[in-house]
């Protein structure tokens, strides 16, 4: 075996066989676990410098507009384009109907995995869709007025808005071309979990508690919106795309047009303001991509498209819906069953069970969960920061009703129940054992932790009953669930020590929407390779070739870190190797190796210097060997002239990473780090105002790789937490189901006023399957902290109120007030 | 936003001029920050063929108490009137008024003048492409009736029927709580009659006609003035309820009261009522509740607004007691 | 384009002539005293130091102008509807929203913008850095304007000066516990001496 194939067969057995505690981890952290300024992203950001899809302009380019439907559910029967036409400015106007649109392209954000869509549809099911035409122009002010001149006939249809309602069998349909037979669709697929025997813990419970939650339906609201641009270099195409997934574009691109060889499309992405999930998971969303391309073909012009803010708010939270929950508990905290049925808006993938946490990190044995996909007429849901939004929610006040009923300290249900898979603790602290962690209680460590920085024992009390002398009715609530962070998926990244200066590159192009992940990688490098941090670098303006996991900002540490570090391994590697051989073999000789007489086990790397274990003196700089004796770095030209070269050959590797952890009911894994938060909050009893006064959040991450950007998802999580569970749903009309406010006035999202202090602590217990023990932490905090709401407020003023956001009419109806 | 022509208005009478030759076709613009929005949506059938620059207009910014009146020109920044030490300390709540309107920027951009002759906020109305042409576009209906009525208004209609859309100044209820006069490029009228509902009008204001100015009278002595606004988020957000108060206080009673709500109906609210109930007693929370109470006795709440009685209550009373100082 | 042949009008009077030069000669007799009219939307401004001179249409909005025309894109657009303070720019000295403001208004004015602001090397670029407040950068050039507007009227704000001062400025990522932990720490660096 080749020592290339050796290396390879190291660093797949580390990835088959590393499938618990980290069974090769460093030895020591320099650059790991640093609390790091953003001296990657931060100046371009701060400086302005940094450029959006939205910024790129290009010379000739045109603006693309799109007509939407004013109507919730409508078709097309007849529509004049003429006008729009022939207004001066307009260089094209693509219709429905056209020949060259399919019926059905490769535009989805699974590429096709859960079937394909039209790019430009002639029936909308939503108010707002993208529908009819797209309307190309010089400057995007006439694309608008050209589509204000747009003539249409519609047929109206029925609709529906309410999720209960629509799925009631004599309701009118929704979305007949997608689910002929009902609203309701997803009978017959996955939409069950089901455990142990619920009628016999239900009997078995000393108290049952039923409730309702209706989560209103929100939007990611990134600040960037939904915009892309479509070039054509003769037949090459060459596009900027708003998107988290670097590697589906080309993917589906190459499907198009009859064709086209992905090695002729040129992929930029851009910094991304902000995504959350949100467009990059819709069905829908190359679609306009599509149309720009045509356009630009037709045109010889490069189309930009581009989403008003209105028209951005259309890609909703899964979390939309009702749920309907049961619960059977002890009086001593311990919950013996759980139903709950979900009344899923819109809902793609319906396998977010109400249930699904107290599944994965509880002892319950019982549960009945059901998820009711519901098909209305609104726009698409998607995971907006992440999928477990329904579970997450369910699960906080599945707890926090115990502990109300029992007049308990919630921290204390929380510990009675912690477990997973219907085991305790006992089973869960082997399972550890098992995979070789280091066995630790991380919900008892949050709590602790969390409850001394909260000052949550002199905090506590019971419901309604501490008034503060302002008036106001004083509150805190407490929730937890597990981190997830064993995800499913694969990502591919190379590195490049850099002939010039023997700098390490780290190439893989995925998207920045801010979370930092790059830093880390070259924390993780630097570590791997001996570097200092500074000689390591991240370049993702150029299409290497290699794709970070999707979908960019998901498991970015657990995935991408584990290639990141499979392939700084294999670099390290080829460097020791590369200074241990003769260099410059070539048909007339070779020159003696930089390290002669050594093995590459015999030399290590610190501090970017090469240096001989048995004596550190013997010590050379990185940066010497790429340029060793090559004139200028140039190799074999001078060998030409009679001149002997001493070079290396190129230092470079790529890797990959699988994982297949899950979040499917049969998760072979159990998640054994877990995350607790706090928030206390003031009730304004003759007004209806709760304003959130201080948050603790505190979050296993098992090892943090850079502290700092832990604490932004901390922080930042709440804040989108706190602004969802109080102030964000999208309105609309109850009579025509048009929505009222898209706009950034009427949807409100918090300002800096809004949320009183935030602290955040981190716990690093290891137990993250990630390397170096570590497990994500971007998606957590904003989708668990807007539940916790509602069990701040119950404990403030003594009624539970579950309809999501929590809006002052809420608050003054609860309390009898109107 | 579709193309127009700009004219900069040098003077008063220019200004009037020109609306006077455009009529309804035209838009004057001051600060923009209504204008420039409704422009940008569409909101409205027919689309400004021009706009009336008055920002160029000299001596029109200008604050100066003088002889027991206050003078603030029409086109003084709300920042401006916020950070003066005059209105803070005499004129208190239309001082606060001014510095809870919107954010710091549009504090930077926005008049007073702008503030009192914005348009209605309803969203049928603002909804983009005049998508639900209403009773104030010359359409047919309210629809916010048997629509989302959540933050429409809560002592019915308007006086030509129909239109629940509520007016969303901050500074409006001040000034007529503080008894201030508007004076036009033609006449002098009491704020509380500047506001009027008409299709496309808030206010009386004819289609040449322009504010120039705001007159406020010096307060009596014992007098105090207070505002306090309740919306969804502390910055940015329009009002939900909003309330001023200016009580007189003589032997520790009061002897004059004035008392207004906006954001409740269609033009700012004097709580009449609520002043007669508080007239000659002392401010303290018996009093201030009943008054609060009183202020909202007539309310017509719809489906959707009922919890903006609640608030509109507290506010009255709590602005009361603030003018106590309690 | 899609203009029709316009008349010349007079601006102050609404006289309509057929030539420029008619149009000259009518307000020098009629309105002695007055500027001659210049060429419809010839503007200049002083953008970070530089004087610019642009031929706008009425309907450009200053951020427009700067942002597509100018190609200074820096400033971002959120809201565009001056609900977010993403597009916030200095003018004469106040921080106000570019994308609520008509670019034709604006002549003679000084503008700021985030470019002008780094370039001269001002100590909130690194506190920003320093301490992570920004995480998409979207709305970023937005707050380093905001503050930087006022540091130069408040040299050592507050915490609650920092907060009543950006509370026009929306974060949807939620930066927002960073950035008087920022602008003070530049006011600190200002204070001792960095550059401004």
């Amino acid at each position: 075996m080749t020592r290339q194939s050796e290396i390879e067969k190291e660093r797949m057995q580390e990835m088959f066989d590393n499938l618990g505690a980290d069974k090769y981890p460093l030895k020591e952290y320099k650059s790991i676990g640093k609390k790091l300024p953003r001296k990657l992203d931060g100046p371009p950001k701060a400086s302005g410098e940094a450029v959006y899809t939205m910024d790129i302009q290009l010379p000739g380019m045109l603006y693309m507009r799109f007509l939407t439907s004013p109507y919730p559910h409508a078709k097309i029967l007849k529509m004049d384009t003429s006008k729009a036409e022939k207004l001066p400015g307009v260089r094209y106007v693509l219709r429905y109907d056209d020949p060259e649109l399919p019926e059905a392209a490769n535009i989805g954000q699974m590429a096709g995995f859960f079937g394909t869509d039209k790019p430009l549809p002639g029936v909308a099911h939503f108010e707002g869709e993208l529908v009819g035409a797209a309307v190309a122009a010089d400057t995007e002010a006439i694309a608008e007025e050209a589509l204000s001149l747009i003539e249409v006939d519609w047929e109206e249809r029925p609709f529906n808005l309410d999720v209960e309602k629509a799925a009631e069998p004599d309701a009118p349909l929704s979305y007949p071309e997608r689910y002929a037979d009902a609203n309701h669709w997803n009978k017959g697929v996955i939409d069950t979990l089901i455990k142990g025997d619920v009628k016999k813990g239900f009997a078995e419970a000393d108290k049952i508690v039923e409730f309702r939650i209706v989560r209103r339906i929100h939007t990611g609201m990134g600040p960037e919106r939904q915009c892309g641009v479509f070039k054509w270099n003769g037949d090459c195409p060459e596009v900027w795309i708003k998107q988290q997934r670097a590697h589906l574009p080309k993917y589906q691109i190459s499907s198009w047009y009859g064709g086209v060889p992905m090695d002729k499309i040129q992929l930029h992405m851009p910094y991304q303001g902000g995504s959350f999930g949100g467009w990059t998971c819709v069905e829908s969303l190359m679609g306009p991509h599509y149309c720009a391309g045509l356009v630009a073909k037709r045109t010889r012009r490069p189309v930009k498209y581009i989403l008003n803010r209105r028209e951005d708010f259309n890609v909703g939270s899964m979390d939309a819906g009702t749920y309907l929950i049961k619960v059977g508990f002890k009086n001593d905290g311990t919950i013996t069953a759980v139903d709950g049925l979900l009344y899923n808006l819109n809902a793609y993938m319906p396998i977010f069970f109400p249930a699904l946490h107290i599944n994965e990190n509880t002892r319950v044995p019982n549960m009945n969960s059901q998820v009711k996909a519901v098909w209305v007429n609104k726009c698409e849901t998607v995971p907006t920061r992440c999928e477990l939004l329904p579970p997450c929610l369910s699960f906080t006040l599945i707890m926090d009703h115990v502990a109300a009923e029992l007049g308990m300290d919630p921290t204390e249900v929380a510990l009675k129940n912690d477990g997973a898979e219907q085991h305790d603790m006992a089973w869960l602290n082997e399972e550890k054992k098992k995979r070789g962690f280091e066995v630790r209680d991380s919900l008892k460590e949050c709590i602790d932790k969390g409850k001394a920085a909260f000052k949550w024992d002199e905090s506590w009390h019971k419901a309604g009953t501490r008034k503060l002398p302002n008036g106001r009715m004083h509150g805190v609530g407490f929730t937890w669930t597990q981190e997830w962070g064993d995800s499913l998926g694969s990502g591919e990244v190379a590195i490049r020590i850099e002939r010039k200066d023997g700098t390490a590159t780290i190439l893989a192009m995925g998207c920045d929407q801010g979370v930092n992940a790059e830093e880390s990688y070259c924390q993780i490098v630097a570590d791997e390779l001996g570097f200092r941090l500074e000689d390591v670098h991240y370049n993702q303006q150029v299409d290497p070739g290699f794709y970070r996991m999707t979908p960019g900002s998901s498991t970015n540490m657990s995935i991408n870190g584990w290639a990141v570090r499979h392939a700084a391994r294999i670099v390290k590697q080829r460097i020791l190797e590369a200074v241990t051989s003769p260099t410059s073999v070539t048909q007339r000789g070779s020159f003696q190796p930089m390290f002669p007489d050594t093995r590459p086990e015999d030399l290590d790397i610190q501090n970017s210097l090469i240096f001989l274990k048995a004596d550190p003196s013997v010590q050379m700089p990185v940066s010497d060997v790429p340029k060793r004796g090559s004139l200028a770095g140039v190799m074999s030209e001078a060998e030409a002239f009679g001149v002997r070269n001493s070079w290396v050959q190129p230092l470079f590797a790529d890797a990959y990473h699988v994982q297949h952890g899950g979040v499917n009911p049969n998760n072979p894994r159990p998640h054994l780090c877990r995350q607790a938060h706090f928030m206390e909050v003031e009730v304004d009893t003759d007004t209806g105002e709760v304003f959130v006064t201080r948050i603790v959040n505190v979050n296993d991450v098992g090892k943090a790789i850079n502290p700092m950007s832990c604490w932004g998802q901390q922080y930042g999580g709440s804040i989108m937490g706190v602004s969802r569970g109080q102030f964000e749903e999208m309105i609309y009309d109850p009579v025509t189901g048009v929505m009222l406010n898209g706009n950034l006035l009427d949807y409100k999202i918090a300002t800096i006023k809004d949320i009183g202090p935030i602290r955040t602590i981190l716990v690093e217990t290891g137990m993250g399957y990630g390397p170096y023990g570590l497990v994500g932490i971007g998606e957590d905090i904003a989708t668990v902290v807007p539940g916790l709401l509602a069990p701040a407020v119950y404990n403030a003023i003594g009624v539970w109120i579950e309809d999501f956001p929590i809006t002052p009419d809420k608050v003054l109806k609860a309390l009898g007030k109107i | 936003m579709k193309e127009f022509k700009h004219f900069n208005a040098y003077s008063v009478d220019e200004a009037v001029a020109l609306m006077g030759r455009y009529g309804e076709r035209a838009a004057v613009i001051a600060g923009g920050t209504d204008i420039l929005g409704k422009m940008k949506d569409s909101i409205l059938p027919a689309y400004p063929e021009a706009l009336i620059n008055i920002k160029t207009i000299q001596g029109l910014s200008d604050i100066k108490e003088s002889g027991g009146m206050l003078n603030i020109g029409a086109l003084a920044l709300l920042a401006d009137i916020a950070a003066n030490p005059v209105i803070k300390s005499k004129y208190t709540a239309l001082a606060q008024a001014a510095g809870r309107t919107a954010s710091p920027h549009l504090r930077n951009m926005g008049t007073i003048g702008g503030n009192i002759c914005q348009d209605i906020r309803c969203w049928y109305y603002r909804n983009q492409n005049n998508r639900f042409s209403c009773l104030r576009k010359k359409g047919g209906r309210c629809y916010a009736i048997k629509g989302d009525n959540r933050y429409h208004s809560i002592f019915g209609g308007s006086v030509s029927g129909g239109c629940f859309a509520v007016h969303p100044s901050d500074t409006a209820p001040a000034l007529v709580a503080l008894d201030a006069k508007i004076v036009t490029s033609s006449r002098t009228i009491e704020a509380e009659k500047f506001f009027e509902v008409k299709p496309v009008k808030t206010t009386v204001l004819k289609a040449d006609e322009i504010v120039t100015g705001i007159q406020v009278p010096e307060p009596p002595a014992g007098s105090s003035s207070a505002f306090l606004k309740f919306a969804l988020r502390r910055s940015i957000d329009f009002p939900i309820v909003n309330c001023a108060v200016m009580v007189t206080l003589k032997d520790g009673k009061v002897s004059a009261a004035r008392i207004c709500l906006n954001a409740v109906h269609v033009i700012p609210y004097r709580a009449v009522k609520a002043e007669q109930v508080i007239t000659g007693r002392v401010i303290d929370e018996a009093a201030a509740e009943e008054a609060g109470a009183a202020a909202v006795a007539e309310a017509k709440p719809l489906e959707h607004n009922k919890y903006m009685v609640a608030i509109a209550r507290t506010l009255v009373k709590r602005a009361l007691l603030a003018c106590a100082g309690k | 384009m899609s203009k029709e042949i316009k008349n010349f009008v007079c601006p102050y009077c609404g006289e309509s002539h057929d030539t420029q030069d008619g149009l000259k000669s009518h307000v020098f007799k009629s309105h002695k005293g007055r500027g001659l009219p210049a060429a419809e939307g010839r503007i200049r401004l002083f953008i970070n130091k530089a004087e610019h001179t642009f031929l706008v249409e009425p309907n450009w909005t200053l951020y427009y102008l700067i942002h597509d025309i100018l190609g200074l894109t820096g400033s971002k657009q959120f809201c565009d509807r001056g609900a977010c303070g993403s597009c916030t720019m200095i003018v004469d000295g106040k921080p106000v929203l570019s994308c609520m403001m008509l670019a034709i208004e604006c002549d003679g004015k000084t503008v700021e913008t985030v470019e002008g602001i780094a370039a001269d090397g001002h100590p909130l670029i690194e506190a920003y850095v320093n301490n992570h407040a920004m995480q998409c950068g979207y709305c970023t050039p937005g707050f380093v304007v905001a503050s930087k507007a006022l540091l130069d009227r408040n040299q050592y704000p507050s915490e609650e000066e920092v907060m009543a001062a950006l509370s026009g400025n929306l974060c949807r990522c939620g930066t927002y516990p960073q950035h008087p932990i920022a602008v003070r720490e530049a006011a600190e660096k200002m204070k001792t001496g960095g550059k401004k």
